[in-house]
């Protein structure tokens, strides 16, 4: 039984290559040089995050405490951008140059952290409710109903309140979590729905094959392209509305450098006084890797629409 | 033609939904860690005086009492008068002082965004592939990936301080005082111009209003941009577009007459969707621009928390979305007549 699971599964695995291969969405990714360009700014923004956070670990760039901690008496305060600060000094006269890469790390952990679970509570709200359907489904789709009548930012507001002020960019985690998940679990109940039409399901149930192994091993593979699709739109929209928060001060604690934070700080402190710099370079970064899951997510949805794949005569 | 029977039906659908969400809402605030008996007595109360306020507050009667209240008061729009940020103001009044602020940003930042996406979007399906629909395509994307709060005070940086040419923060120059009408200030010192021949304020608040309106009205024109786009291209391939050019119909008409109507179904979806981004989006303009609409106070009202304030605001924002949606489902079916069957 066992080394036959494994043949078949490896079969399996062949296929998925060779169906890659030949599959019309990575020609056409490849051939969008948009989506690339994304591909390539998030590559940057994971190398800058990964340098940040390993150098911290051993030493070759500034830990996170040493981040945190005022620099006054050692680094000029409110320095504009030089050859020692390339992004200049804020009024605790850190260097924001550092700081901003750390904010990349940031901004990429809790990113990934925040679409991650949402991804997977919508992907089991959606699938679930696709395929138990009935009373299973209005129970699950009504309460997403109800989370979606919020604008998403309103709702994360509303949802910061209820987490203690202690928990810092946790508490932002949290209720962006909570405002994503519904997203995720409308479109992929939308694709099981449409992947449980076809004939395979049937067949599958009626080998005898049990519900979690239908929903695991069939329905879920064939609803991972729109999944990942709204995973990567919603990178880019979860890491704007992380540094909202912080922004509005419902985020990061006070000295953490996480953009959002230095973006607030710069523009109620720095803006009208001719500190630009400070405000600058944090939202710079943010803008650019938004940008680059923007482009990605974008250039997928094109290449898995076929609508979008004919040339118009 | 939009049915009767179709509206009703979705007004109907709507009854669940916002039982939802108040439903929700009264959950979230009680399980705010914070005492709002505290919240008001003020943090010297004596134990004693926070609880009478408690009592007071009927804080101390079973939770299913205190929701049964809640619902009734919610039925006759009693939201409660708000703890500290307008103490003892009834939060409608509050709410409906501030909510016009929000809505005149608002749309002047959606019409800007409709007047510069549709035609924007349109020129990119109708030359698709061409350097002009690669622009679009980018700047659209830019568009929706720059945050608010950083556009927001770049551009304050450029026109307030460095050009000097517009106004940096609030809604009007404070040495006038203007008499609130309809609490839209371009309409109230419109009136008031038209009256009394003073145009000046009514420059000053237009003024105030070009920046946020423009950060604000850039985001829905990407968003619009690329759904007039994708949908146009989409409607060019019909059979009935082939067949009015068939019949010796000009392209441009063809595109404008048959296209156009067709293609606007999925953008106005869009638009409405966005009416909520949008709101949110308020939030954080108004409190780069210094404007004190609903968002600025929604903000303050959880800093300090003000329970009903929060309540109170969270279920109008929510309302005013729902009832856009509901808006956009009947546009949909006057554009569309197959819809509603």
């Amino acid at each position: 039984m066992s080394t036959e699971t494994k043949t078949t599964e490896r079969r399996a695995g062949r296929g998925l290559l060779a169906r890659l291969r030949a599959s019309p969405f990575l020609s056409d990714f490849l051939s969008n040089r948009l989506a690339l360009a994304g591909l390539l700014l998030i590559a940057g923004v994971v190398a800058v995050a990964l340098y940040a956070r390993v150098g911290a670990a051993l030493g070759f760039a500034p830990s996170v405490e040493a981040l945190r901690a005022t620099r006054i008496g050692t680094n000029p305060s409110l320095a504009a951008p030089s050859a020692a600060h390339p992004f200049g000094t804020d009024i605790q006269a850190r260097d924001i140059f550092a700081r901003s890469l750390y904010g990349a790390w940031l901004a990429m952990k809790y990113g990934t952290i925040t679409v991650g679970v949402s991804t997977a509570l919508g992907v089991g709200l959606g699938v679930v409710a696709a395929y138990y359907g009935d009373v299973t489904d209005n129970v699950i789709m009504r309460s997403m109903d109800v989370l979606l009548a919020f604008p998403s930012l309103l709702l994360a507001l509303a949802l910061v309140a209820i987490f203690p002020d202690d928990l810092g960019l946790w508490r932002a985690v949290a209720a962006l979590t909570l405002v994503y998940t519904p997203r995720f679990a409308r479109v992929v109940r939308g694709a099981a729905l449409k992947v449980m039409e076809d004939e395979y399901i049937d067949a599958t149930v009626a080998l005898g094959a049990r519900d979690p192994r239908v929903l695991v091993r069939h329905v879920l593979p064939n609803c991972l392209a729109p999944i990942t699709v709204q995973s990567t739109l919603n990178f880019g929209l979860a890491i704007i509305d992380l540094a909202a928060l912080s922004f509005l001060g419902f985020g990061a604690g006070p000295g953490t450098p996480s953009w959002g934070l230095m973006l607030s700080n710069g523009v109620s402190q720095g803006l009208l006084t001719g500190e630009w710099w400070w405000s600058f370079f944090p939202g710079l970064l943010l803008a650019i890797t938004v940008l680059g899951f923007n482009l990605l997510g974008d250039g997928m949805r094109d290449a898995l629409d076929p609508r979008m794949r004919q040339a118009v005569d | 033609m939009v049915s009767k029977r179709f509206v009703l039906k979705r007004l109907l659908l709507l009854v669940p939904v916002l039982f939802g969400v108040a439903t929700f809402v009264f959950a979230i605030l009680h399980l705010s860690p914070g005492d709002p008996a505290r919240v008001i007595a003020g943090q010297r109360a004596t134990a004693e005086q926070v609880a009478l306020v408690r009592a007071e507050l009927g804080l101390n009667d079973p939770i299913w009492v205190q929701y049964a209240r809640f619902l009734g008061d919610l039925v006759t729009l009693n939201l409660g008068d708000s703890y500290i940020v307008r103490k003892g103001t009834p939060v409608l009044r509050v709410l409906r002082a501030r909510l016009p602020v929000t809505l005149e940003l608002a749309i002047y930042g959606q019409f800007i965004g409709i007047l510069l996406g549709i035609p924007l979007g349109l020129v990119s399906a109708v030359k698709q592939d061409s350097l002009t629909d690669h622009l679009t395509r980018v700047g659209a994307l830019a568009g929706i990936s720059v945050p608010i709060f950083w556009s927001g005070p770049l551009l304050i940086l450029l026109f307030a301080q460095s050009l000097d040419l517009l106004p940096a923060t609030g809604r009007i120059a404070s040495a006038y005082d203007v008499p609130v009408v309809t609490g839209l200030i371009t309409v109230d010192t419109l009136v008031l111009g038209v009256s009394a021949g003073d145009f000046a304020p009514f420059r000053s608040a237009v003024s105030h209003m070009l920046l946020p309106a423009a950060v604000i009205g850039v985001y829905s024109m990407a968003l619009i941009s690329r759904m007039m786009r994708s949908s146009m291209l989409e409607v060019v391939r019909q059979d009935y577009m082939r067949t009015a050019r068939a019949k010796g119909q000009g392209a441009k008409i063809t595109v404008m007459k048959h296209g156009f109507r067709n293609a606007m179904i999925p953008v106005v979806t869009v638009i409405g969707i966005q009416f909520g981004t949008l709101l949110g989006g308020a939030v954080l303009t108004e409190t780069v621009f210094g404007i004190g609409g609903i968002g600025t106070l929604l903000v303050r009202a959880i800093e300090v928390g003000d329970y009903p304030l929060v309540q109170g605001t969270v279920l109008v924002f929510a309302l005013l979305f729902t009832v856009v949606n509901l808006g956009v489902d009947v546009t949909y079916s006057y554009l569309d007549p197959r819809i509603d069957q």
